[in-house]
């Protein structure tokens, strides 16, 4: 916990543009989840509180789809070759979505569409008792925290790449090396010294003199390496989560095309526009929310296969109420109905994330979905991309 | 309304020395006859003041409120601070709780002033996911302060469990929003729920409305959790997760929003179901534990006749028919149930599966919810109260309330 403001003086800056990079690879999962939040509500008008638990849902397919096939962590797939792998990630990740669109639909279907004609109070309690269901009857039947991820063994992406930003300059990782030396040096001294000593403890008052001069050899060595770690600038980028990234891009793209350039799209776009006059131009509306309400799943599902797959987080039915919330906060920050604006809302939602961890207040991550939230909803209701109309219910 | 008749302040202050004298003799008598149940009913008490006055602002006002037990959380955690004050720390102990609960229902109540000013310009589901929200950041904000315990929790000292006291709050909680319908200024809170415009139209101070409904809910919240502070002797902020301020909705909406005597009613039942359960034992005196496969298969078979009722309540109209119909859904609950606990046990590792009774109690709210939603959506009792005018002669035309 930190006590009052950190001082400009004593962040790290050479770690900013790493953070800036996981915020991002972080936002992507949110964006993921957001989409379906703000397709759900462009047409229903109504806040999916079950979406995090389909995402909760989606990580307990995709590693049960692993434990199937044999990905656990002792039996390992031992001698599976990459594209053996490969085809596996894929049938996780098909797995994950299909089932986490069949869920969504099944919620929609017993639980909103009921509701279709009641206030939408209503429906929002309906959906918060959805959520609450899915979390604690999964507590009773879901294994707590299973051992996630098959990340280490046989994940076809694993290591890392390294981009280096800027080098430390030569005299500071010449102190750097002269530090160490004058260290090992001191060092060895005590070592020596420790040897004529009855014990460690009750040293000598020469052995006490050496020992402090090894400890001051020992600070400016660490003075030394953290001029060195601040000149030195890198981002690591686990393979995994750049895999990730790109799907994640990749399937928005995909959605971007459905919903733009198909018929299916178009008739999304106008029950999102007006419910009621498109569905008296002829447009199946049902159909349309099932279909809304299958991608939307379906995507948090994709997410919740790689976050599980990827990062290896441990579950609980309960993990998906923080990203659940993290997204919806996303949906409204880039303006709730817009796709493009799901999808920056959640990378902006990620760094926002990432940069209060950087800014020293890690214990406050959690809380800054909801600082955001209430800033946008009393200054810009309609959020980045949506209109700045304040809603009249 | 009519005017104040000659027996009004004989009567109002008859009940109040009733009141008073029924709160001091439950104490005497529950101490006597049932000590073990002492805290238990403190407890309940509390609960029904955090309905009553989540009633207000939920069902009353019609502003949606989510983040009811964060102002019990400030109440409590001002208590637990200032009662380690030695201004404070040397008053004998009922008074000690009298000022404690006098003072976090204020400190709640300037919190509820800031949360209900957003509600001026949101409304419906946006505000509900600010409270929401506004009920996260203070647990997180509590969570993470050293000096308020943190993570670990504060001892609160010292232990006070006055039943008293607590039925004592629990009536003015009830008495204030009964009578504060009975008045104009009550008319107001009824008219912005109904409809916002035509209430500004009629010159109804929409604003202030919602200020003072957000206001006298939190201080209400905040007074039970001062009172629950010192019962306890303990908090943390795991004493006040989302799902409490969940439960209290549940008893809201169960009850009737909008309904005082109704929100009462369904706190107390909702607080002593899991309490009651948590006391059964088999034949051995272990805790009575359920088969995974039959839970899991009633749930199953409660929700299909759910959905099947909603399906007779549309699709049905023949009275005789529908009644018919009801009773064979819902009879059809239990051999549903044996089935899908059959079908799953084909499972071994489902058949092995049991757990404690107490910990379904989540899962139970959530499926009333959901029932309760698709099948009565203004809760059990609707706008109506409880009261004598059920035993009344009603006049020809007057009706109470009206369902919504």
């Amino acid at each position: 916990m930190m006590s009052g403001l950190p001082l400009w003086a004593d962040l790290s800056f050479s770690v900013l543009p790493q953070q800036l990079v996981n915020g991002l690879l972080l936002g992507a999962i949110y964006a993921l989840i957001a989409l379906g939040y703000t397709m759900v509500y462009g047409v229903l008008r109504l806040i999916n509180f079950a979406h995090g638990e389909v995402y909760m849902l989606g990580g307990y397919v995709a590693l049960f789809i692993s434990w199937q096939f044999g990905f656990t962590q002792d039996a390992l797939m031992q001698n599976s070759t990459r594209e053996g792998s490969l085809l596996l990630l894929g049938l996780m990740l098909i797995a994950s979505m299909l089932i986490c669109g069949f869920i969504g639909l099944l919620i929609e279907f017993l639980a909103y569409r009921p509701m279709r004609n009641q206030p939408r109070i209503a429906a929002l309690i309906t959906a918060i008792g959805v959520s609450l269901l899915l979390q604690y009857a999964g507590a009773l039947f879901l294994p707590n925290s299973p051992p996630p991820s098959i990340s280490e063994k046989v994940n076809p992406y694993r290591g890392e790449w390294r981009i280096t930003l800027s080098q430390p300059s030569g005299e500071s990782v010449a102190a750097l090396a002269a530090a160490k030396a004058t260290l090992d040096q001191r060092t060895r001294e005590f070592d020596e010294q420790i040897k004529q000593e009855r014990s460690k403890f009750d040293l000598s008052p020469a052995g006490v003199a050496i020992r402090d001069q090894k400890n001051q050899a020992d600070q400016e060595f660490n003075r030394a390496q953290t001029i060195v770690n601040g000149q030195k600038s890198e981002i690591v980028l686990p393979r995994g989560q750049v895999v990730m990234f790109i799907t994640s891009i990749l399937l928005m793209l995909g959605l971007n095309l459905l919903v733009n350039f198909t018929k299916m799209g178009r008739a999304m776009r106008a029950a999102s526009h007006d419910f009621d006059t498109a569905s008296l131009m002829g447009i199946n509306v049902n159909k349309v929310v099932t279909l809304t309400f299958f991608i939307g799943s379906a995507l948090a599902g994709a997410g919740a296969m790689m976050n599980t797959t990827f990062l290896g987080t441990p579950m609980t039915t309960f993990s998906g109420v923080q990203p659940g919330v993290k997204a919806f906060v996303a949906a409204v920050l880039g303006g709730i109905g817009s796709i493009p604006g799901a999808v920056l809302g959640g990378l902006l939602m990620g760094m926002a994330e990432t940069l209060v961890v950087w800014l020293g207040y890690g214990s406050y991550r959690d809380a800054v979905a909801f600082v955001i939230l209430i800033l946008v909803l009393l200054f810009r209701p309609g959020g980045i991309m949506g209109s700045a109309a304040v809603e009249k219910v | 309304m009519t005017g104040i008749s000659n027996s009004f302040w004989p009567v109002r202050l008859a009940s109040v020395v009733g009141v008073v004298a029924l709160c001091f003799a439950l104490d005497r008598v529950v101490l006597a006859a049932a000590p073990a149940q002492y805290r238990l009913l403190i407890l309940a008490s509390l609960f029904v003041i955090l309905a009553v006055s989540l009633n207000l602002i939920n069902g009353i006002t019609g502003q949606f409120s989510i983040g009811h037990a964060a102002f019990a959380m400030i109440g409590a955690y001002t208590a637990g601070t200032l009662s380690k004050n030695p201004t404070f720390a040397n008053m004998p102990p009922a008074q000690l709780l009298a000022v404690m609960t006098l003072i976090g229902a204020l400190t709640a109540a300037t919190f509820g002033f800031i949360v209900g000013l957003p509600s001026l310009r949101l409304r419906g589901d946006y505000l509900a996911i600010v409270t929401l929200g506004f009920g996260e950041i203070i647990r997180i904000v509590t969570n993470a302060t050293e000096s308020l315990g943190g993570s670990y929790g504060m001892p609160v000292a010292p232990k006070v469990q006055l039943l008293w006291w607590s039925l004592l709050m629990m009536a003015v909680c009830i008495a204030l929003c009964r009578n504060l319908l009975k008045t104009t200024h009550g008319l107001t809170f009824l008219a912005v729920r109904e409809d916002e415009v035509a209430g500004l139209a009629m010159g109804v101070n929409v604003t202030m409305t919602k200020v003072v409904a957000f206001v006298i809910g939190a201080a209400f919240a905040g007074a039970a959790g001062a009172i629950l502070a010192h019962t306890e002797a303990f908090i943390s902020p795991r004493t006040f997760p989302m799902e409490m301020s969940f439960i209290i909705l549940t008893m809201v909406v169960l009850g009737g929003t909008g309904s005082i005597t109704g929100s009462a009613l369904a706190a107390v039942v909702l607080f002593a179901i899991p309490e009651y359960l948590r006391t059964l034992t088999d034949a051995q005196g272990k805790a009575y534990e359920m088969n995974a496969g039959l839970f899991m298969g009633v749930l199953i078979g409660i929700m299909i006749a759910v959905a099947a009722s909603k399906w007779i309540q549309t699709n049905v109209h023949e009275k005789g028919k529908k009644l018919g119909f009801y009773a064979g859904a819902w009879l059809a609950v239990i051999p549903l149930g044996f089935l899908f606990q059959t079908i799953l046990h084909l499972s071994p590792t489902l058949k092995q599966l049991s757990f404690g009774i107490d910990i379904l109690r989540y899962a139970v709210f959530a499926v009333v919810l959901i029932a309760l939603m698709l099948l009565r959506p203004q809760g059990i009792f609707g706008h109506h109260e409880i009261g004598w005018h059920w035993f009344r002669k009603r006049p020809a035309g007057a009706t109470e309330g009206g369902a919504a």
